[in-house]
């Protein structure tokens, strides 16, 4: 099977699990709303029936912010501690997510179920989490090496005038070869977790180890899948964030479209994770030397 | 007796210097003090040696017995002159390179030794250890109309870069460089009440009060190195062997002279109206030309139009490198340094911002030479007002700072922050000495309080009058040395001219209100209120019985409308209050805001929506612009668009984090 394969077998699977994104919608919105409205009440009493919005329609307003400081200083505990909140319960709900999430696009399960997707979530939840800090630690690792490696350079290169723009230049050729490392370990992580729900095994460890061994013996195939779906998901994501970020509806009926249309697209994204994580499985699941090995 | 004649001849070629004009075709100042100063700079050792041949002319009545002359690479000399001691240096933790000034040899016009008349004097502080002011007491005391000659051979060694001035390995900023005479205040000139030097110590917040002068100006630099300086450049000399160059320059009526140098330097020029101006700027940093041109132009532009002509031909300007960082933000009149970063996004105007700040110091400051270190207001306050009026103006009302469709911030909005911001704003006014603030209160007093009083000013005496105020300013005291006093004089009499005594006889009400006083602004609508207005209900009596009367209700049901307003804050402020009917209707009202409370009432059929004080937010120093309106129906539109925002930003957060 070549790439396009996986790739169109992966979105098959992505829309068979539906009903899983939307689950993943509604949780991750509920979570934010735990956050997201306390702040607009507090903000909207902050303000009360002053007409000082006019000052806000074109931009955040620093005259606004200082004179309501005093009042902001008081909901920054409350912010804050809601943030850590919300990181530390997303962290952990999207690892029971994710796992229900591959646990519904396995071939093997033609009729993807929510009962399947909570049974699956439920008995991958702790070796996701323990696959997840993993993968994250092998990340920051990997942007630390590579950081300091130039760091290094950038010092030792001194302070002179004679290479203007080096700095610049060891910093972008820093930022490349971590994003070209960054594709082999998601593919080890996604790997990892497809192995783990296909062979119904809760051992993390092990699965990260089949994870690099499947990356290497499918490299060819699955970096180049990882890199278009990265490219994808990325190019989705920076062009949703910069768009919607800058759209300023001035009226109601404007920002309940926005609100809805933020919404949709959002959907969209957890579909593109959908992919991902489908064509990761479509590859684990067709018949290669490697994952007939690790079988 | 051959000496004598000599210095003599020399004495009379100063005088035909100073007199003979290059770069205007009439002098511009009285010029009372002159430099002619042939400098060498040794990169290695990080020394300039000099000669320096200068005079200064007792224009006073008083007989002078002495001269005063600033040394101020002293202050850079050890942790006990002043302005360590006021950075709170701790040597113990940092390897540091010095910085001194040495006098070899100090002579008057007849060839006098004037060496040993020399003391360290400290006026500010009677720190003895500071030596950034020297006394010289004279062979013979200056009458009249008489001129001091001085030939002094000074060594400057130049620190590591620190406060405007230094080096950074092969960059070097030279300023604060040479003995530089301080001004002779007959009694009567701003606040002198008998005649004597005001010659101050050099200090962490203070900078300029000098003479305007002419400089004749040799640089000797090695050949490969970039030079700027304030002055116009006559000559460029290359040495028989190669090594170095000389560099001739001339200023005139300039309060100080400072260059830089080096290899790195990148120049780029060009021209608005008469004025050709110079860029230097390091190689990386050549994208930001446009932007850097743009910003002194649109300065020039503005500053000409609305407070008088730019009188120079020739201005340099210079962004430093990284490394040379600590000169950034710092003006000498015909020459400034910018600040930036090597790849700085568009939408930031920080370069711009420091550009149009340092060069409007050509003018206050520089032009309009008031003594920084006795009220810094009239320097930075001023010239911040202007900055903020520049970068608003041409960047956008909203965006003058910062322009990014997620974030603008008005360039007028920093200084309003950051005064109002401030837990000790409240501390002290701003008749004090720049390095008598309190508590870190310097610049927030004297750029940012100073700016938003203006801001309010305006907001008061309106756009034009108060163009008119600088106008007016800089007729009566361009190339002069005006005070506060001075400054509020011509608002005084450019505002009655204007609008006679809408305001009262003076302005002085204004400023011993905001710019000597610590009090707030804050104006507050506490409510309003439609009562309808009821024809009699109940009893009434009668010879020997009560009868009852109910209330007819009409179609046209009369309303009494009601406003309450107040003042929490002490400023007394002249103010304006719109209030908005549900027919359509405006009426804006003047509240002349002397008393605590404030009502106004309608009678008719019309009832109030809502009320703002100050609708076009003009009295910038209110503290709190939230409490000056108030609505039935708060438009939260705003409000809930950033809550979407944020939960989307949110949504993508967590969708990232899980992997």
């Amino acid at each position: 099977m070549n790439i396009l394969t996986h790739l169109k077998s992966g979105a098959v699977r992505s829309l068979k699990a539906w009903k899983g994104v939307l689950v993943i919608w509604i949780l991750i919105f509920s979570l934010v709303s735990l956050i997201a409205f306390p702040l607009k009440s507090g903000l909207k009493s902050l303000i009360g029936s002053s007409m000082i919005t006019e000052l806000l329609y074109d931009s955040i307003n620093a005259d606004v912010i200082t004179d309501m400081s005093k009042g902001l200083a008081s909901l920054i505990p409350a912010i804050t501690s809601g943030f850590l909140l919300v990181f530390f319960l997303g962290f952990i709900m999207n690892a029971f997510l994710t796992g229900g999430l591959f646990s519904i696009l396995g071939n093997k399960n033609s009729k993807p179920s929510l009962a399947l997707f909570f049974a699956g979530g439920a008995a991958n939840f702790w070796s996701f989490i323990l696959i997840t800090i993993l993968t994250a630690v092998m990340i920051l690792l990997t942007a630390s090496i590579v950081g300091g490696i130039s760091f290094a350079i950038v010092s030792a290169a001194g302070s002179g005038t004679s290479a203007p723009g080096a700095t610049g230049k060891v910093i972008r050729i820093a930022l490349i070869v971590v994003a070209l490392l960054l594709p082999i370990l998601i593919l080890v992580a996604d790997f990892a977790r497809a192995w783990q729900v296909a062979n119904n095994e809760k051992k993390p460890f092990k699965a990260i180890g089949i994870g690099f061994s499947t990356t290497f013996g499918t490299f060819l195939k699955s970096y180049p899948l990882m890199v278009i779906v990265m490219v994808v998901q990325s190019g989705f994501g920076a062009l949703v964030m910069s768009k919607l970020l800058s759209l300023k509806p001035s009226t109601g009926g404007g920002v309940f479209l926005l609100f809805i249309g933020s919404q949709v697209l959002f959907i969209i994204r957890i579909m593109l994770r959908a992919w991902r994580y489908g064509c990761v499985t479509s590859i684990m699941e067709s018949p290669s030397p490697c994952f007939q090995r690790s079988m | 007796m051959k000496r004598t004649v000599s210095l003599s001849i020399i004495c009379l070629i100063l005088m035909q210097s100073v007199l003979s004009q290059i770069i205007n075709k009439e002098p511009l100042s009285s010029r009372q003090t002159y430099y002619r100063i042939d400098a060498k700079l040794d990169p290695e050792a990080k020394t300039v040696t000099g000669k320096m041949e200068a005079y200064w002319v007792n224009k006073s009545t008083d007989i002078v017995p002495d001269i005063q002359l600033h040394m101020y690479m002293n202050a850079f000399k050890n942790n006990k002159s002043t302005f360590n001691k006021g950075v709170g240096l701790n040597l113990a933790d940092k390897k540091i390179d010095f910085g001194w000034i040495d006098i070899k040899s100090f002579e008057d016009g007849k060839g006098n030794d004037l060496l040993g008349h020399m003391t360290f004097i400290s006026p500010d502080d009677n720190n003895p250890d500071d030596q950034t002011v020297i006394k010289i007491v004279t062979e013979k005391s200056t009458k009249p109309g008489d001129t001091v000659f001085i030939v002094v051979q000074f060594e400057t060694k130049l620190p590591q870069g620190s406060f405007r001035t230094g080096f950074a390995d092969d960059y070097f900023f030279v300023a604060q460089w040479f003995p530089k005479f301080g001004v002779y205040e007959p009694a009567g000139m701003r606040y002198a009440v008998n005649g004597g030097w005001n010659c101050h110590q050099f200090h962490r917040n203070s900078e300029f009060y000098s003479n305007h002068s002419v400089y004749d100006v040799k640089i000797t630099v090695p050949v490969d190195y970039v030079t700027g300086s304030g002055g116009m450049l006559i000559n460029e000399v290359t040495d028989a062997d190669g090594k170095n160059k000389t560099l001739t320059y001339r200023a005139e009526d300039i309060v100080d002279f400072a260059w830089t140098t080096w290899p790195g330097y990148a120049v780029f020029t060009d021209e608005w109206n008469h004025v050709k101006i110079t860029l230097l700027l390091p190689h990386i940093r050549e994208e930001q030309v446009e932007r850097q041109f743009l910003a002194v132009k649109n300065a020039l532009e503005y500053l000409t139009k609305n407070v008088g002509p730019f009188p120079w031909p020739h201005l340099t300007f210079v962004d430093p490198p990284t490394k040379g960082s600590f000169a950034g933000g710092m003006e000498y009149t015909t020459l400034f340094t910018s600040a930036s970063a090597d790849k700085l996004p568009g939408f930031i105007h920080l370069p711009e911002m420091v550009t149009v700040h340092e060069f409007g110091h050509a003018y206050f400051m520089g032009i309009l030479a008031s003594n920084e270190f006795e009220e810094p207001w009239l320097d930075e306050g001023v010239n911040s007002f202007w900055e903020e009026r520049i970068m608003d103006h041409y960047w956008g009302e909203n965006s003058g700072l910062i322009d990014h469709p997620l974030l603008k911030i008005a360039d007028k909005s920093m200084s309003r922050t950051s005064y109002l911001g401030s837990p000790n704003r409240q501390l002290i006014t701003n008749r004090e000495y720049s390095w008598n603030y309190p508590q870190g209160t310097y610049s927030m007093m004297s750029y940012n309080k100073a700016a938003t009083i203006l801001y309010t000013l305006m907001g008061i005496i309106g756009e034009e009058t108060t163009n008119e105020v600088f106008r007016e300013y800089y007729r009566r005291w361009a190339f002069r040395h005006p005070s506060g006093k001075d400054f509020i004089n011509v608002v005084n009499e450019v505002v009655t001219k204007i609008h006679g005594d809408k305001f009262g006889p003076d302005m002085n009400w204004f400023f011993d209100q905001t710019l000597f006083g610590t009090g707030l602004v804050d104006f507050k609508v506490n409510r309003y209120y439609n009562s309808k207005i009821r024809d009699f209900k109940g009893i009434i009596s009668e010879a020997d019985s009560h009868r009852f009367v109910a209330a007819v209700t009409k179609d046209d049901t009369i309303y009494k409308s009601t406003v309450e307003l107040s003042r929490p804050g002490d400023i007394v402020l002249p103010v304006d209050v719109l209030v908005h009917f549900d027919n359509g209707d405006s009426i804006m009202e003047r509240w002349d805001g002397k008393e605590r409370f404030k009502d106004f009432t309608y009678t008719g059929t019309r009832q109030i929506e809502w009320v703002q004080i100050d609708p076009e937010y003009k009295i910038r120093m209110d503290a709190n612009f939230v409490n000056n309106s108030m609505t039935d129906n708060p438009d939260r539109v705003p409000i809930r668009r950033y809550t979407n925002k944020f939960i989307i930003f949110m949504q993508y957060f967590i969708n990232f984090i899980s992997l």
